[in-house]
């Protein structure tokens, strides 16, 4: 503390200064200081937090789990993907899991009901997930744009609703009659996801999330919509004055945003055990794991396959580290949480930031 | 516009309140400030003046704590301080009104005046006392305000005033006004002055950022002059000219442009008939018609917050009138989008470059690319490409915009948010007028812009009417007004209440008129000339205001 040199210090404060400006100094923080507070609370377990963590990094990254853990992988990006798109225009889709449960109940309908060949059932199934989960998606927007009830609320609001109502269809509707699990029948083998060889989670709905990050990234730097969505959320005020149509874009990314949800919903159900199940698609976490990952790559589409693969990490390798070290999984959730907190402190620190710049 | 005041010191100098000796600033590679000293005297009044750009606000952030210097030492009453943030400043005695306006939008003006220094009754906020404290020191300094409305819905003008009482509520023995009349209109500039003039009688010593030469002459004691960072001018304002300050700030003499006069003008290219803007009862903008030729300049000239801005939004559609018509190029376009409209031909310098004219945390680029991103050759408007940029084309458009707007930055990538204001104002009048729209509305196309630029914006106007370009010039700057405008309507509590052609125009008459028409203000200067009067008592004792 009381080091000798004075002409040095302010120097290397400069370039300490300097180095804290840097944009990934946030989200980095944001990671390690959550991984600190969870060696915390495990140390305060009695338990050994190095121990903890190597059978999470075990857990998800053994080389007979990878194909599990790719599958996660691509849920994850999907749902980062449902918070990303209106992210990036400075709105919070917070109703993933209502779109996804919704994507899931109509791939499943039709995968059941329509009697085509695999060929054009698949693909049917998932773009009816992804119009009606955009359509729900989409409802947000006028509600926003007409009646001032912002996005964040209504997505959050609306969500569970719909979560209720599929929930009631499977038990009361349409759910397999004489199962003991709300669940619909096993869907014919026309309406399953192409296996990828012999992997036997992941398959071509691996490839759709992939195509559809791929879309946005192209969509968000190259063209005008996506422009926009960048304008719009750096000064919604600048958009307006320069033209940009903000209703119509809000309406444009919430039904992107609800089809990726959706379509995340349709690959889970046409996978392996190839049905919907009560409450199957909201309980391991995807939306909230997504929406971390978005948030934490600040919604910029090349980032999020990266940040996507930290929360991977932690839901694949939770299981093993409550099996091997005696981790309570609901660690990974609280790992999540603190990392979106720290993240919402950004939004103050950048603040400051532009304020000083202009000074 | 406004008298000059008895600006020279009688008696010997005082102590010095500040003292900044040899302050060094860097950014990144950009020196902002290079070994300034300046010493301000207890009880005087000192400009700090420069180009934007010139390091006055990096000097004055350092003083109020927001910075801290490279190298340099600041003492207040002799003493060195060290300033971690602007609380230790206000704690010494500092206040700061400055250029951005830093208060909570949905709170009241009395709310956001005592906010850190409120008065309490039994441990809680005591909001009428807060009320009482507000109009009593607004009244003392003649700075009009109501203490419940709540700032949000407050004009650019009346915001500033907010925080000048704010500055006043704390007692600031060092008040520092960053460029405080950018938004200000020549009377509030005049009772403006008066607070100064009170305020530095009383023994406060206040420190005027600004590059506006007659303000300068008019209220300062003494000048300090920045250029590139270092100090390159210190003036007895007794002693300084308009021409030695020019001088000292660019290195140059400005010829100011005069309005050199057109033939006729051609057709009607804007047309506003019997517009009204918000509630009927209350309307922010009151049964308004204008028309604007092309090859014409019309000023609007009046007080911030008597419906310029709002007449401004709802021409540009960003805000709906409630009635009337509006014609641009003939066409109604009353009920159209933003983006119809601009289509239409349609450009907009806005009042809030901040708010409203960029995005701060966008690059220079983007900045300049909004809508002219669906069109040739960023974008294309038909065929294949039709939805998606060039992202070569838009650096290579910008780049070019910024070598002809002379915009200094250090590329198209850099935050807009970086530039000072003047440059930011260089790159949004560069993607307004690279629209070729045949109507353009410039709401205070020079504020907060350095002399230089100044000539340079009003040089462009003048170019663009000279190409057959109507043009629509709001300002509070009468000066601006005449130097450019054809016709000056004059707009008060949401009306036209006069409008003057070039030849009528005078400062006195247009600020009769913004006054309040005929009926108000006997002579516009009348203020001014009570300005350098002496006051008699200084301030009552806050405390009186506070019930334990």
């Amino acid at each position: 503390m009381t080091s000798t040199p004075t002409k040095p210090q302010p120097r290397a404060r400069r370039l300490l200064a300097t180095a804290l400006r840097h944009p990934a100094v946030v989200p980095l923080g944001a990671v390690v200081l959550a991984l600190l507070i969870g060696a915390v609370i495990i140390a305060a377990a009695g338990l050994d937090p190095l121990t903890a963590y190597a059978a999470v990094l075990e857990g998800s990254l053994d080389p007979r789990q990878l194909d599990y853990t790719f599958s996660v992988w691509g849920f994850i990006c999907g749902m980062a993907l449902a918070a990303a798109i209106p992210l990036r225009m400075g709105e919070f889709n917070l109703g993933g899991n209502g779109q996804m449960v919704l994507g899931g109940l109509t791939a499943a309908w039709v995968a059941l009901n329509v009697p085509l060949p695999g060929i054009l059932l698949v693909p049917l199934a998932v773009l009816a997930a992804a119009i009606v989960s955009g359509g729900f998606g989409a409802l947000s927007a006028p509600l926003a744009t007409r009646f001032g009830i912002p996005i964040i609320i209504s997505t959050l609001l609306l969500s569970p609703i719909a979560v209720a109502v599929v929930s009631y269809l499977l038990r009361f509707q349409i759910g397999e009659a004489g199962s003991a699990v709300a669940q619909t029948p096993r869907l014919p083998d026309e309406g399953r996801m192409w296996a990828l060889g012999d992997l036997s989670y992941s398959n071509t709905g691996l490839l759709v999330i992939i195509a559809m990050m791929v879309a946005f990234y192209v969509v968000d730097s190259r063209s005008a919509v996506g422009f926009e969505l960048r304008v719009v959320g750096a000064n919604r005020r600048f958009g307006a004055y320069g033209g940009v149509r903000v209703g119509r874009l809000a309406f444009g990314a919430m039904a992107a945003a609800g089809a990726a949800a959706g379509i995340v919903g349709a690959i889970i159900v046409m996978s392996s055990p190839y049905r919907l199940i009560d409450g199957a698609l909201i309980s391991p976490g995807y939306t909230f794991a997504g929406l971390a990952a978005a948030l934490l790559a600040g919604g910029r589409p090349a980032l999020i396959p990266v940040t996507a693969i930290l929360f991977t990490i932690l839901q694949v390798g939770g299981a093993s580290m409550e099996r091997s070290a005696d981790v309570p999984r609901q660690l990974s959730d609280v790992l999540q949480g603190v990392v979106i907190v720290v993240l919402a402190l950004r939004t103050v620190l950048d603040q400051r930031r532009t304020e000083r710049s202009s000074a | 516009m406004t008298s000059p005041s008895a600006a020279a010191v009688t008696g010997e100098p005082s102590a010095p309140a500040v003292e900044l000796v040899g302050i060094g600033k860097r950014f990144g590679a950009v020196v902002a400030n290079d070994g300034v000293d300046l010493v301000l005297r207890r009880g005087s009044v000192h400009a700090v003046m420069g180009e934007n750009g010139a390091g006055k606000s990096t000097l004055m952030s350092m003083l109020f704590g927001l910075l801290k210097p490279d190298s340099g030492e600041i003492r207040v009453d002799g003493a060195p301080v060290q300033f971690d943030g602007p609380l230790d400043a206000i704690a010494a005695g500092l206040g700061m009104v400055h250029q951005h306006f830093r208060l909570f939008d949905s709170m009241t003006v009395a709310d956001n005046v005592v906010y850190g220094a409120e008065p309490t009754k039994g441990g809680l906020i005591d909001r009428r006392a807060a009320a009482a404290r507000v109009r009593e020191l607004s009244e003392r300094y003649g700075l009009e305000t109501e203490p419940t409305a709540v700032v949000g819905s407050l004009s650019a003008g009346a915001r500033q005033r907010v925080e000048i009482l704010k500055a006043l509520h704390r007692d600031a023995r060092i008040l520092i006004l960053d460029e405080p009349t950018a938004v200000l209109t020549p009377s509030e500039v005049t009772s403006l002055f008066t607070v100064i003039r009170r305020a530095a009688d009383a023994g406060t010593t206040v420190v005027l950022v600004t590059h506006k030469i007659h303000e300068v002459l008019a209220v300062s004691d003494e000048v300090t002059v920045l250029r590139d960072g270092r100090v390159t001018g210190r003036f007895a304002t007794s002693e300084a000219t308009s021409a030695s300050l020019v001088h000292a700030m660019t290195g140059r003499e400005i010829d100011e442009v005069r309005n050199p006069g057109t033939g006729t003008p051609g057709a009607v290219a804007l047309e506003v008939e019997h517009v009204t803007v918000g509630d009927p009862r209350t309307p922010a903008v009151h049964d308004v018609s204008l028309a604007v030729h092309r090859g014409e300049i019309v000023g609007v000239a009046g007080v911030s917050g008597n419906g310029q801005h709002e007449l401004v939004a709802a021409v540009l559609g960003t805000v709906q009138a409630s009635s009337g018509r509006i014609r641009l190029l003939g066409e109604e376009v009353g009920s159209r989008s933003v983006r119809d409209r601009r289509a239409a031909g349609l450009a907009v310098i806005p009042e809030d470059r901040r708010g409203e004219g960029t995005a701060v945390t966008l690059s220079v680029a983007e900045n300049v690319t909004l809508g002219h991103h669906r069109t040739a050759p960023i974008g294309a408007s038909k065929g294949l490409r039709r939805g998606w940029m060039s992202i070569r084309a838009e650096r290579a458009r910008a780049r070019e915009l910024i070598a002809d707007y002379d915009v200094r930055t250090s590329g198209e990538q850099q935050p807009i948010g970086a530039l000072s204001g003047g440059n930011a104002q260089k790159v949004v009048i560069a993607r307004e007028l690279s629209h070729g729209a045949p109507v353009l509305i410039a709401e205070q196309p020079t504020q907060g812009v350095d002399v230089g630029a100044i000539e340079s914006i009003h040089q462009r106007l003048l170019d663009y009417r000279a190409g057959g370009g109507a043009v629509l010039l709001v300002s509070h700057e009468i000066s601006e007004l005449l130097a450019l405008a054809d016709r000056i309507l004059v707009m008060y509590s949401g009306r036209v209440v006069a409008e003057f052609t070039a030849a009528e125009a005078t400062t006195a008459r247009i600020g009769a008129a913004m006054a309040g028409a005929a009926e108000a203000a006997p002579a516009p200067d009348a203020a001014a000339a009570v300005a350098p009067a002496p006051t008699d008592t200084p301030a009552p004792e806050p405390e009186t205001d506070r019930t334990p």
